[in-house]
């Protein structure tokens, strides 16, 4: 007999080859690929001052839904609510906003019409959760179900109450209040105002306006003036989501019990993982990231209707099985996720910057993706579980 | 071997309804040997295990942890009590890591419930390096491992744990030739440790004898042969496996149809 054993068999690869196997790289390389044909498509419009702010407001959107769909997902459930919770939670807000608080509580601050309304979401949540983990029965048609629910109680109640499925004119409440400005206002300025102060120094200096764009024109209107303020509020949410996701996720005991929750239930529990507990809790989770989603565009438009949100359960699962979440649960990163709300984002965002193009191209781009990665998704799993 | 024995059964018996699956059995097992308990499909091992590890209540007789009368309500007990069962399916989780696996829902963690990950790393690796096999990388995925390296992550699991009696459910039976000897040496190694007791359930006649200290035999809910390796010789062993009917009896028997 020699002396090798099963361990030999399994060579420890090197940083290269083990970066390469990484669950993310092929998200990662489908947005590179993404970001330079834009940029050269759309002769680098895409991303000056104003279509980087623009693109990262619908990145943003897509990946705070999608970050709750994933984490979701990696613990073997699904949530086709999210579309309606994010139009309940608008017209929970915008109606508290506009009529006063329920049950005579008197005028509404929008951060008592955020808690308020958060309370509700995060009930509902856990109602879902709960009724998927005791029935036992497919989160897929419970959250169907919540799909149709939500959105009809949305209508009615905007009917009831204000007559019309749609608020708009409600005063600008992040000129007064700091909470609503920090959910619909302007961060990281000081990204622009350092634009800005570049591109000046420059047109001091001599050089035309629009000489080197990205440096110089970039945020510097036709007088010379600072052309853009800041990014959307929902840019820092959703990287406070993004970050807090991927340090429990990758680094937290209860990270670990997502992955093995969503695995094999089963052994999880025979371990001693709560495996009920984690569910429910994540279920809260995507109910807490499509409020976010509604506060945040309530916030920045002072408007709302009963038809926000539509279709943003499908987008959210769609983006997060391109950043390589599998489907079946027990594996996924964050960092995917993130790669895939950025592809995603700019290509919904594309027809804006390329007149050219069809904006139905965007579904075609999404369905080929989304194939695309359920087909790389599934052939990781089987390399793991020994299939290839 | 004149250790006393870590754990006692006496007049162990389980009733489903009507359906009779213990009648009254007895067991000794003690520390640093192995004690193989076989017998056909339906003789009750099954019960008899799921009773150790705190999944059943027995419907009377008793169980003794170091000659405490104790009572197991939940597999957490039985747990507490350093009874360690690896089951069949090992309550693995193929798409995780090695580390993972190994500490899921007993992790270490630090500061803001942060995961303690070179320290199980290193445990990890370490634990099952004292039971043989040693791993390159405590990263890699569950999925990727041969049956028999499961078998021991599993097993180093149960006793990193505190397991002071290792239940291992047909540890041998799913696998190939070469993996099944991999695991008979791990249980050696262990048994070499010399605190801990193994009950090894199986089928299996001649790796029974190759590890096994002491036997018990049981046939329809009772035992019908114990005793060790020197007080039950050769053909006896073959002949109580089969539940008491002779070889030679089936032979006729089948000459006859």
């Amino acid at each position: 007999m020699s002396d090798r054993s099963e361990a030999d068999r399994l060579k420890r690869e090197g940083w290269f080859r083990r970066t390469v196997r990484r669950p993310e790289i092929g998200s990662f390389v489908v947005m590179v690929v993404i970001i330079l044909g834009l940029l050269i498509a759309s002769d680098g419009k895409a991303f000056n001052a104003l279509g980087l702010k623009n693109n990262v407001k619908i990145i943003s959107q897509f990946g705070i839904i999608a970050m709750g769909a994933a984490l979701l997902m990696i613990a073997g459930e699904f949530d086709l609510s999210i579309g309606s919770m994010i139009g309940f939670a608008g017209m929970s807000m915008a109606m508290m906003l506009k009529w006063g608080l329920p049950f005579g509580l008197g005028e509404a601050t929008p951060f008592l019409a955020f808690f308020f309304t958060l309370a509700m979401t995060l009930a509902l949540g856990w109602a879902i959760g709960t009724i998927v983990v005791r029935s036992g029965l497919s989160s897929f048609i419970v959250t169907l179900a919540f799909l149709f629910f939500m959105r009809g109680v949305t209508e009615v109640a905007f009917r009831l109450i204000n007559q019309s499925t749609q608020i708009s004119g409600l005063p600008d409440f992040k000129q007064d209040s700091w909470f609503a400005d920090l959910l619909g206002g302007e961060v990281f300025s000081w990204f622009y105002d350092l634009w800005f102060w570049l591109g000046d120094r420059f047109v001091q200096m001599g050089f035309e306006r629009d000489s080197m764009w990205f440096l110089l024109g970039g945020n510097l209107n036709r007088r010379g003036e600072q052309w853009v303020e800041g990014f959307d509020a929902r840019f820092l949410w959703f990287i406070v989501i993004a970050v807090v996701a991927w340090f429990i996720l990758s680094r937290t005991q209860l990270g670990n019990w997502i992955y093995a929750t969503g695995d094999n239930k089963e052994s999880a529990r025979a371990n001693g993982v709560p495996v009920n507990r984690v569910k429910i809790g994540l279920f809260m989770f995507t109910a807490f990231c499509a409020t976010m989603f509604a506060a945040c565009q309530v916030f920045d438009t002072n408007t709302s209707d009963a038809a926000k949100g539509n279709l943003m359960e499908l987008f959210a699962i769609a983006i997060a099985v391109v950043g390589g979440t599998l489907m079946s649960g027990g594996f996924g990163s964050v960092l995917g996720v993130v790669f895939g709300a950025i592809t995603v984002g700019l290509v919904s965002n594309a027809v804006f910057f390329i007149p050219a193009i069809d904006g139905a191209w965007f579904r075609v781009f999404l369905g080929a993706i989304l194939l695309a990665a359920v087909f790389a998704n599934e052939r990781i799993r089987k390399r793991i579980t020994g299939g290839i | 071997m004149s250790k006393k024995p870590y754990m006692r059964v006496e007049g162990l018996v389980k009733k489903f309804g009507p359906f009779t699956a213990l009648n009254g059995v007895d067991l000794a097992v003690h520390p640093g040997e192995v004690h193989a308990l076989l017998g056909d499909n339906g003789a009750g091992k099954s019960t008899l295990i799921k009773i150790l590890a705190g999944v059943h209540e027995p419907t009377s007789g008793r169980i003794f942890v170091e000659d405490q009368p104790v009572q197991f309500r939940s597999p957490r007990d039985a747990t507490a009590a350093g009874i360690g069962t690896v089951y069949q399916d090992l309550a693995l989780n193929q798409l995780m890591s090695v580390t993972r696996n190994f500490f899921m829902g007993r992790e270490l963690k630090g500061a803001f419930g942060r995961l303690m990950m070179d320290e199980m790393d290193r445990i990890a690796h370490d634990e099952m390096l004292k039971i043989g096999i040693d791993i390159s990388d405590p990263g890699q995925a569950v999925g990727t491992m041969s049956g028999g390296q499961r078998q021991t992550l599993a097993i180093a699991r149960a006793i990193h744990f505190g397991a002071k009696v290792l239940i291992l459910d047909e540890p041998t039976s799913a696998l190939g030739q070469k993996q099944q000897m991999e695991v008979l040496k791990t249980m050696m190694r262990v048994r070499a440790r010399g605190d801990i007791a193994i009950i090894f359930i199986t089928h299996n006649e001649i790796h029974s004898k190759l590890v096994g200290d002491r036997f018990t035999f049981l046939a329809l809910g009772q035992v019908i042969g114990a005793g060790t390796k020197a007080e039950l010789e050769g053909e006896d062993i073959r002949r109580l496996m089969a539940g008491g009917a002779e070889i030679a009896d089936l032979e006729k028997e089948l000459e006859e149809i």
